[in-house]
């Protein structure tokens, strides 16, 4: 299959060139053409040919990327980088075909002002800036000393090969020009490293160590390259002493300097985001401009642009972060993350055509492998000595796993195929030589490397990164871990780490987040923001799973409430229903549930939700450039409250009148019709469990009663508490012991099943209907309610008949002889649910007739409805998954087919 | 620095070297710094802690400074409150901020992450016992909050809240809806801050220094 598209692929390119040609031609032949009339349809390939190149590249790369993560096997093992290079090679290889001249080169201005920026950008901004500036000393450590190291070794080793007549004659270079190329072949490259620790996922500190120096190396080789250049311009006799002074002083220029731009830079984004509260829309142009303009601001001057986006990115992160919208967030985390693999892509795939245009190289075999041995040889060395010097200092070492991946990870890039491409072919005579090893070296090192880095962690068992996101209780705890270690420097009267952590913090505290950020962000605490982030996360994690937040949200009140003797439980249940906003939800009660049977229950729950839960599309003329819209929840409540009504009504009346849409399921299964019929309309009977009683017994009496909602404790009708379970086995013997366990530990199924607003497929319903209605009524619509309410009531009058079998039933439970016709009625989860009903006869007693059992009262069960809605919110749905589970009972049913729903 | 020295002669601090592990120099410092927060005399209170400038602006510093006062915190299985603690006292609370060994066994590992997260449990557990309840869970998160100033005491309850049930279901699993969750104990701390290389970061650098290249504000 991705021969076959690859094949597609090239028969495309090349066909681009060609066509090329033919649009050439047929420019030129216009003219003439345009005295002959006007044409309808005019061939403009000259006009759109370079974007639309790039777009087809970029589009086939795209489709190459998803055809390579189709195959597990191979997107595990190989690195992306390594496809798209290849891909280029091809690319490149039919374009040469085809044209016979090379079309297309990486071309060095384009890549440092459009390519390399947009992925800087990307890594400066979400930099983790701690983790960062934890590790500041051996990044600074590994990126000037081991770069100068690797560049003065390599270029000196080559320049004694060259002596040693190891690199052939006709590579006509001085010592000069191998120390150029050894600056400029030394540095580890960002893009590089970047594309392929990314898929490893080493443990933090290592990647941060190996991709903090691919970014920080970046001024050294700048300036060394421009140090090199120079000298070779004048001639290696003419310089004097102080130019090499001069190098040194321009290496702290070029680093400070660049390092100064973009924190300025960096600081204004910052200060303009301050006011942009009424303008969002151009928050994100904001952040991406003047980090843009901080790299270009920096090649102005010449200073090292790298380091200037890196800094403004980190310097600015935190307060942008703050003050921009959350949408506003997403958008300058995707539009970056977009680009700069758009960025990424397009410089691979440029290595690999630039690789197969051969005009341009000269191949030496010596120049070629020294030059391998050599970066490999001394970035090992390298590594290990700086890494010794480090340990004296670190109280935390790099093991010699840690030195390895360092070693091995040093990728070379396209940075440094840019420089070389830049240089001048007058100047540096054996240019070409060092292109084709470049290109080699850049190989070699992609493709070899980050080929077998990954077999070599995982070999090596290197410590990977956990991917966790902190809960609140691990952040409180880093907190104070970081004032504890803090006060301990200061108690010992140590100025160490923490201390000028915390004292840059203060100052950060008191000067710069005043001056950087908006006022009402600025008097929340830290704390309190990544508390409403967390949550947030939750509740998207809740939401993609298939959850109802509005529903977890009510469902998780029972929860606490019923715990009555946690002593604080009552101001929480109130924080929660006040600023029940959605945000602040007790989700990790939802989190242990996911079992195994998860997916059918999100599948009936899907398909419940897709029924019940879609707002009615509005129509809205709405188009701003500048604005966003708002207000909408003040819509979505409304919405939700008719939705609510009107399902409520319709499930009522479907009740009432064995309408049996909603239990389609069940009588599918089932063999006689009748039954059927009686669980329907037992059906809200049904939903009530030792749970509710729970909720209905705490949660009522504290907070509820604070609802408008006519809160009935006299439904008793419907309010069972498995008080007495241990009666169930003396009663039933040898019938059903599933539905016993069901009923006699209630708790355990129901804590668990609380939470989702999925359990059981006819429940699901009326979940929804009665936890919104209670927490969504605006005030507004109170009185609608009460109405609605009302007329619910008068509705209310069951049919008497199909209570009948479920009574028997109950009788037979109790030791009553049910007679013959209990037989075939005690349907399964008729049956369950009097698991749990039998002992707890006090309120069912005037509803428990003798054999022939008089017509049911209408009003308890109303009133059962009626009080269930608003003030149990999360039971219902645990009845129905109490009859999903539970078997037949005994030789009653034996079709055994009710069991499911 | 020598009259500073007399009253704990060489041997002292080797002994004390021995039992704590830290370099002679090490002590020699931390005694010279016990002696100036103490300004010379041979225990140090909690007015002495509370002198110091540098701890005024840290939201938890009372707690900390109760660590040191605290005798679960002396490695002696002992538990009560100390009115004033001398120099060894105060040598043993700062071994717990160690560096940690550079080879050290699987087992070593976990013993040493045990001790240091005991010893935070032991400083959020102010009243010992046993638990972390709720009370003392919501009073570090307000203190931890005081620093922003503006916030108000209900955003610490509601933020302690939820942790404190976020706890409850990691720990506790499903729970019954009559059982109530009393409080973080160990265990549960453990199970918590699983995530969090305690061993690894809990430590600050002691200076090798002698006393002179150190002084301290």
């Amino acid at each position: 299959m991705r021969a076959a598209s690859l094949l597609l692929l090239a028969a495309v390119v090349a066909d681009l060139p060609l066509s090329a040609d033919v649009g050439q031609s047929s420019d030129a032949g216009q003219s003439s053409h345009h005295g002959g009339g006007y044409k309808i349809v005019q061939w403009e390939w000259s006009y759109v040919q370079t974007p639309y190149v790039i777009a087809i590249w970029l589009l086939m790369a795209s489709v190459a990327k998803i055809l390579f993560h189709f195959s597990q096997r191979l997107s595990s093992v190989v690195p992306e980088s390594c496809v798209l290079i290849l891909l280029g090679l091809v690319l490149g290889g039919v374009v040469l075909v085809a044209s016979q001249k090379p079309l297309y080169q990486l071309d060095p201005g384009l890549f440092f002002l459009f390519l390399l920026p947009t992925i800087v950008a990307d890594a400066g901004y979400f930099m983790p800036s701690r983790l960062f500036f934890e590790n500041l000393g051996p990044i600074l450590m590994y990126a000037v000393l081991g770069t100068l190291w690797n560049a003065f070794c390599t270029g000196l080793c080559l320049y004694g090969m060259k002596a040693a007549d190891v690199i052939g004659p006709d590579v006509e270079a001085g010592m000069m020009e191998f120390l150029l190329f050894g600056a400029l072949i030394s540095a580890v490259d960002p893009v590089a490293v970047l594309a392929v620790f990314e898929e490893v996922q080493v443990n933090e500190t290592l990647f941060i160590i190996v991709f903090g120096e691919s970014l920080l190396n970046d001024a050294v080789t700048v300036v060394l390259y421009k140090v090199y250049i120079s000298f070779v311009e004048v001639g290696v006799e003419n310089v004097q002493i102080a130019d090499y002074f001069k190098g040194l002083a321009s290496f702290l220029i070029v680093s400070l300097g660049g390092t100064l731009v973009g924190l300025i830079f960096g600081m204004i984004l910052a200060f303009v985001t301050r006011f942009t509260k009424k303008v969002r829309i151009i928050e994100p142009l904001f952040v991406l401009l003047l980090v843009y303009l901080a790299y270009l601001t920096a090649e102005l001057f010449s200073l090292s642009a790298i380091l200037s986006m890196i800094f403004c990115g980190i310097g600015c992160n935190k307060y942008v972060e703050a003050n921009i919208s959350q949408k506003s967030r997403t958008t300058v985390k995707y539009t970056m993350k977009t680009l700069a693999s758009i960025a990424e892509t397009i410089i691979f795939i440029f290595l690999g055509i630039s690789a197969m245009d051969k005009s341009n190289w000269a191949w030496d075999s010596g120049l070629i492998s020294c030059t391998l041995i050599f970066i490999l040889v001394f970035r090992a060395m390298g590594v290990i000595m700086q890494t010794w010097l480090l340990n004296r200092f670190r109280l935390v070492p790099l093991d010699g796993i840690d030195q390895v991946v360092m070693s091995y990870g040093g990728l070379r890039g396209a940075v440094a195929f840019a420089l070389v491409a830049l240089l001048d072919q007058d100047q540096v005579k054996a240019k070409d030589y060092f292109v084709a090893t470049t290109i080699v070296v850049i190989f070699f090192t992609v493709m070899f490397q980050g080929l077998t880095i990954k077999p070599l962690v995982k070999w090596l068992k290197v410590p990977q990164s956990t991917n966790h996101k902190p809960t609140i209780n691990e952040e409180i705890h880093e907190r104070a871990f970081d004032h504890t270690l803090t006060a301990v420097e200061d108690i010992a009267g140590l100025s160490g780490y923490h201390h000028w952590r915390d004292k840059w913090e203060q100052f950060d505290k008191k000067f710069l987040s005043k001056l950087l950020m908006r006022k009402s962000v600025y008097r929340k605490a830290e704390l309190w923001e990544v508390y409403q982030k967390i949550n947030l996360r939750n509740a998207i994690t809740i939401i993609d799973q298939g959850g109802n937040v509005f529903s977890a949200a009510r469902l998780s009140l029972p929860s606490i409430a019923s715990r009555p003797s946690f002593p604080e439980v009552r101001d929480m249940t109130n924080y929660l229903r006040e600023n029940g906003s959605g945000v602040c939800l007790d989700l990790p009660a939802v989190y242990p549930v996911l079992g195994p049977t998860m997916d059918e229950e999100s599948e009936t729950h899907n398909v419940l939700t897709g029924n019940l839960y879609k707002p009615r599309q509005r129509v809205q003329a709405h188009y701003s450039r500048h604005f966003m819209t708002t207000g909408e929840s003040e819509r979505q409540e409304r919405e939700v409250f008719q939705r609510n009504m009107r399902g409520r009504l319709e499930l009522f009346k479907s009740t009432c009148y064995r309408s049996k849409s909603r239990h389609r399921k069940i009588q599918k299964r089932r063999k006689g019709s009748d039954i059927s019929e009686r669980d329907g309309s037992d059906k809200p009977m049904r939903k009530v469990s030792w749970q509710d009683t729970a909720a209905v017994a705490v949660d009522c009496e504290e907070g509820k009663s604070e609802k408008a909602e006519p809160v009935k404790e006299g439904d008793g009708g419907i309010t069972f508490v498995a008080r007495e379970s241990d009666e169930l086995p003396r009663e039933r013997p040898r019938s059903v012991p599933a539905a016993l366990e069901v009923c006699g530990s209630p708790p355990v199924v129901t804590s668990g099943e609380r939470p989702l607003p999925w359990k059981g497929s006819g429940g699901a319903l009326f979940v929804c209907v009665s936890m919104e209605a209670t927490k969504l009524i605006p005030v507004d619509l109170q009185q609608a309610w009460n109405q609605s309410m009302s007329s619910l009531e008068s509705l209310a009058p069951p049919p008497p008949e199909p209570l009948h079998p479920r009574v028997t039933a109950l009788c037979r439970e109790e030791g009553v002889p049910a007679g013959g016709r209990g037989g075939g009625a005690g349907g399964g989860p008729g049956r369950k649910q009097e698991g749990a009903q039998s002992p707890e006869q006090q309120e069912m007693q005037p509803l428990l007739p003798p054999p022939p059992p008089p017509p049911l009262p209408p009003v308890p069960l109303a009133q059962g409805m009626e009080g269930r809605g608003p003030s149990c919110s999360g039971s219902p749905c645990i009845i129905t998954r109490s009859l999903v589970t539970a078997p037949p009972p005994g030789g009653e049913e034996p079709s055994g087919g009710t069991t499911q729903l | 620095m020598g009259a500073l020295m007399s009253g704990h002669g060489k041997h002292e601090f080797q002994e004390l070297s021995d039992k704590t592990g830290f370099s002679l120099p090490q002590i020699a410092n931390l005694h010279q710094r016990f002696k100036q927060l103490s300004q010379n005399e041979d225990t140090l209170r909690r007015e002495d802690f509370n002198k110091i400038a540098d701890l005024a602006c840290n939201p938890i510093r009372a707690q900390i400074i109760e660590t040191f006062f605290d005798k679960r915190n002396y490695r002696q299985n002992t538990s009560g409150k100390m009115e004033e603690i001398g120099f060894e006292e105060f040598v043993t609370v700062m071994t717990h901020f160690k560096p940690p060994d550079l080879h050290m066994t699987d087992e070593k590992k976990e013993a040493l992450r045990k001790e240091k997260l005991r010893f935070l449990f032991n400083m959020h557990d102010t009243d010992n016992s046993g638990t972390i309840d709720l009370e003392e869970y919501r009073h570090v998160v307000e203190e931890l909050l005081s620093q922003g100033g503006m916030m108000e005491m209900e955003t610490a309850k509601s933020i302690a809240n939820s942790a404190m049930l976020d706890v409850a279901t990691i720990t506790m699993g499903q729970m019954a809806p009559d059982e109530f969750y009393a409080g973080i104990t160990f265990e549960h701390f453990v199970q918590i801050l699983k995530e969090f290389d305690v061993e690894l970061r809990m430590h600050i650098r002691f200076s090798n220094m002698g006393p002179v290249a150190n002084c301290c504000k």
